[in-house]
């Protein structure tokens, strides 16, 4: 009894933490897809809490496309069901035939989140190289809110800066709030303070943000911002704010010199 | 010979003749195939097309089997039918500063022609 009171104690201050941020994500088997890797890359979709490795349901996404020099194709009818961080997430193995920066968005279904009494919708990104060609690594899909890097998002080493621009409808958002997480994907990661699991920085007055992680891994970027339309919550019968979030996800590698 | 000994005899190769002066970019090689052709694609990887250099064609053993010149449009078509594809090709390609390479494997040629 006392260890199912302390684990429930436990669920009630993680359930009662404001602090855990939500991340649509997109991550590949590998961002950089040489020929010796194959012809293909794996992708796992999902909605969750990355550091705490904490999944949320991942209803089917509106849209879910990928970009590939200036082509646009949809993907979403090859969405295939996995549990991800133990709940609804997708998979998708695609087919890299030629050369050049694959970019794969998500957009999700509204999420209603009673917590923040608001609807989450994350537009995701992430950008894969394949055949060692990195053109188009900074293409801008158009999204409704997304990151444009100025970076190049993969290829980096840990303790890189990355730098993106946030963007509402086209135009960059000045002073974006941005949020940054690691995928701790082993849960090696941990802590002082919870403070530290979500890291925060904002964009410059022309949408442009700088952050440089302190390890190789992914990393999630998020710049939320609150849209100019609401949606209605069918269990209230009210009217929703929309936290509308444009997430990047980025990989790290490992430094191998001295 | 497997699309795998291909790639290691193809890397070896690679590393044997990689220059090894600084390159500020890189060459990026690329072939397609069909039922009739494997064309070849070379570009900088600024996105300047290569307008001249060797295209090398070797056979899964690495047994040089045909040597073409890269064409001002950056491509090379080697026919199918010209070739002993069947253990795959090895694509290499040399610009005078730079060079790379890419691996036809037997499955992209019956992926891509269906034989």
């Amino acid at each position: 009894m006392k260890q199912y009171l302390v684990t429930a104690s436990f669920a009630a201050l993680m359930a009662a933490t404001p602090a855990l941020a939500h991340y649509g994500m997109i991550i590949p088997n590998d961002p950089m897809i040489s020929q010796e890797d194959g012809r293909s890359v794996d992708l796992t979709m999902s909605f969750s809490h990355p550091f705490e490795l904490d999944g949320m349901m991942l209803d089917k996404p509106a849209a879910f496309s990928v970009t590939h020099e200036g082509n646009t194709t949809d993907l979403l009818g090859g969405l295939q069901d996995a549990t991800v961080m133990e709940d609804q997430g997708y998979t998708l193995e695609y087919r890299l035939d030629r050369p050049g920066t694959y970019v794969f968005a998500m957009e999700p279904k509204p999420y209603w989140e009673p917590a923040e009494d608001a609807f989450i919708i994350h537009y995701t990104k992430t950008y894969v190289t394949a055949y060692g060609d990195d053109e188009g690594w900074d293409t801008e899909l158009g999204l409704k809110t997304e990151v444009v890097p100025l970076t190049k998002p993969f290829g980096l080493w840990e303790h890189n800066v990355f730098q993106g621009i946030i963007k509402m409808d086209g135009e960059p958002v000045p002073y974006a709030e941005v949020e940054v997480e690691y995928y701790n994907e082993d849960l090696s990661a941990t802590v002082p303070d919870e403070l530290m699991i979500t890291q925060t920085v904002k964009a410059d007055a022309d949408g442009v943000f700088t952050y440089a992680p302190p390890s190789s891994g992914w990393w999630g970027f998020a710049a939320l911002n609150t849209a100019d339309y609401t949606i209605l919550e069918e269990g209230s019968g009210e009217e929703k704010a929309v936290e509308l979030g444009a997430v990047i996800w980025v990989h790290f590698e490992e430094w191998t010199g001295n | 010979m497997d699309g795998q000994l291909i790639r290691a005899a193809a890397v070896a190769a690679t590393l044997a003749i990689a220059p090894t002066g600084t390159m500020a970019h890189q060459l990026v090689v690329f072939a397609s195939v069909d039922c009739q052709v494997v064309t070849v694609e070379a570009k900088f990887s600024n996105g300047r097309v290569a307008q001249a250099g060797d295209v090398r064609v070797l056979d899964g053993e690495n047994t040089l089997l045909m040597t073409l010149e890269l064409g001002e449009d950056g491509t090379a078509v080697v026919p199918l039918d010209s070739v002993d594809h069947s253990g795959g090709l090895v694509i290499e390609v040399d610009t005078g500063g730079h060079d790379n390479y890419w691996i036809v494997t037997p499955d992209d040629i019956t992926r891509n022609c269906g034989s």
